[in-house]
């Protein structure tokens, strides 16, 4: 098993690090977005003293440590695997004795990342360089207790994408499904504001949700923001949700493999 | 009047291929009505929090929100359609086809395919920009509407002149086929006024990649900060750009030799 995953890193490093020039246009894509709410809410809490009792500097460490959470967190499953349903070269890989989603994309969206990582750890220490964050209230406790929450986003997320990217079997209308995703995503990660600021019951919805493993609970985390029963919560709502997008992902796949049949044969 | 014939004929071939996926636009129709629901959201957050950003209020957010859709409609309904099948036609060689046409050459590239369906984003940006003027109620001229307009003409028409200097590099760097993702990048910059931004990021998206001439320079005219100086000033950048991106075009188009000769 380690040699197939061994082989497998091999072929998808080589694959992704061909597209390397165009990652660093991908990378910029990725970075703009929080950098403008960095300096969106920077600017209404510095004109107001401070936004519900957020500081600048709480916004400022906030969407530096959403850049590199939600590198971690993140997947390309949609776009590296739905194509492949569509137009037929998902069969080359059905044959193989390994599960195509959970070995080659797995492996395929790691290389993605490391090579990102690669291009964005120097950025990230220049974007620090630039708003000079102050990262007191980040200590060590956190980091390792936002070590397992990341690890739980990333597979939870991973799970469920695989799942929304499985439709592709019954429509080609996937990418909509995937689009409506990332909205929830989006709206109930804390991807935009951190979640306190959302209306109570977006907050309250948000807690029950798997998308803020992904983005709000390792920050707070990493910033010791939780009490100890907050984070049992969280924790708990976070297994939950593995063991369900275990089972979902299971049910949508093999439903979706059935009906399968390569275009061109 | 030969270029509107052409355009027209143009359309019509459009909108017969947007036909033929009914339900797809019934679909993204839904999707982006979604997204407005998100906008709007984002702006009531902001200012549940705040009376101003950057010293501009709520009407004008939601003014800006529509000249930035104005903008996003522009990028997602021409300008990525015929990127696509720009940077298609130069690896192939289908730029052959192109060139032997008798129409000019820089307008067959950028309007041969539009996503027609995209009107309706159009009137959409449209309602949000007479919104956002009628709730900030009586302190707009009409003199200052018409400088918005003629500056969001404007606006538009340095994006688009930015896009044909990308496309056009091309020619002179085949591999370059990621060309237009850059504008998309910091296209959501013009979600909100430059002034909030750190000085750096403002000097990228006013000079580098102006994404800020097309959204918050019109939004400036509509709320009378512009002089008349300025005025004729970012009307003129207008005009240059297009000059500029014409000669840039024209002298690209010389060093293309085909992709199999």
């Amino acid at each position: 098993m380690l040699k197939i995953f061994q082989r497998l890193w091999q072929v998808n490093w080589a694959e992704q690090w061909q597209y390397r020039a165009n990652l660093i246009m991908y990378l910029l894509y990725w970075l703009v977005s929080p950098i403008i709410h960095l300096a969106v809410w920077t600017s209404i809490a510095n004109a107001n003293g401070s936004v519900s009792g957020l500081t600048a500097n709480d916004f400022v460490t906030y969407y530096l440590l959403l850049l590199i959470v939600d590198q971690l967190t993140s997947n390309i499953t949609i776009h590296i695997f739905a194509y492949k349903v569509q137009d037929g070269s998902l069969s080359g890989e059905l044959v193989k004795p390994i599960h195509p989603m959970l070995t080659n994309t797995l492996v395929n969206t790691v290389a993605f990342k490391t090579i990102m990582l690669m291009g964005f750890v120097p950025v990230w220490i220049l974007l620090a360089f630039i708003f000079r964050p102050d990262f007191s209230a980040v200590t060590l406790q956190g980091i390792l207790l936002a070590i397992p929450a990341v690890i739980l986003g990333f597979f939870v997320n991973f799970l469920l994408s695989g799942a929304v990217t499985s439709v592709a079997f019954w429509t080609t209308r996937v990418y909509s499904i995937n689009e409506f995703y990332f909205a929830m995503f989006v709206l109930f990660s804390g991807q935009f504001v951190p979640l306190q600021l959302m209306p109570k019951t977006i907050q309250t919805i948000a807690s029950y949700l798997p998308f803020q493993l992904q983005i709000y609970l390792p920050i707070q985390l990493i910033q010791n923001k939780l009490s100890p029963t907050e984070i049992m919560q969280s924790f708990l709502v976070g297994v939950i949700w593995l063991i369900v997008s275990v089972i979902l992902f299971n049910r949508v796949w093999r439903e979706g493999i059935k009906r399968y049949s390569a275009v061109g044969a | 009047m030969h270029t509107l014939k052409v355009l027209s004929s143009l359309l019509k071939i459009n909108i017969q291929m947007s036909l033929a996926y009914r339900a797809d636009t019934i679909i993204n129709i839904l999707l982006n009505l979604m997204w407005l629901g998100w906008e709007l959201l984002s702006l009531s957050i902001i200012f549940n929090n705040t009376t101003t950003i950057g010293g501009w209020g709520l009407p004008e957010l939601v003014a800006l929100l529509g000249v930035f859709r104005l903008v996003n409609t522009m990028m997602i309904a021409l300008i990525w359609p015929n990127t696509e099948k720009f940077n298609q036609s130069i690896r192939d060689g289908s730029m052959d086809y192109t060139i032997l046409q008798p129409v000019n050459s820089m307008f067959l590239v950028t309007f041969s395919r539009i996503t027609v369906w995209r009107v309706w984003d159009l009137m959409l940006a449209a309602v949000l920009i007479a919104v956002g003027i009628n709730m900030s109620g009586d302190l707009i001229t009409p003199l200052q509407i018409l400088t918005f307009i003629l500056l969001a003409i404007s606006g538009v028409i340095v994006i688009y002149s930015l896009w044909i200097v990308l496309i056009a590099l091309t020619f002179w760097f085949t591999k370059f086929d990621n060309n237009v993702t850059i504008m998309q990048a910091l296209l959501d910059s013009g979600r909100y006024p430059v002034s909030v931004y750190p000085v750096w990021l403002r000097i990228i998206v006013t000079y580098i990649i102006p994404i800020a001439v097309a959204t918050t320079i019109p939004l400036q005219a509509l709320r009378g900060d512009l002089n008349l100086t300025n005025i004729i000033t970012f009307a003129g950048i207008g005009i240059i750009s297009l000059v500029v991106a014409t000669r840039v075009w024209k002298s690209g188009l010389k060093r293309y030799s085909g992709a199999s000769s």
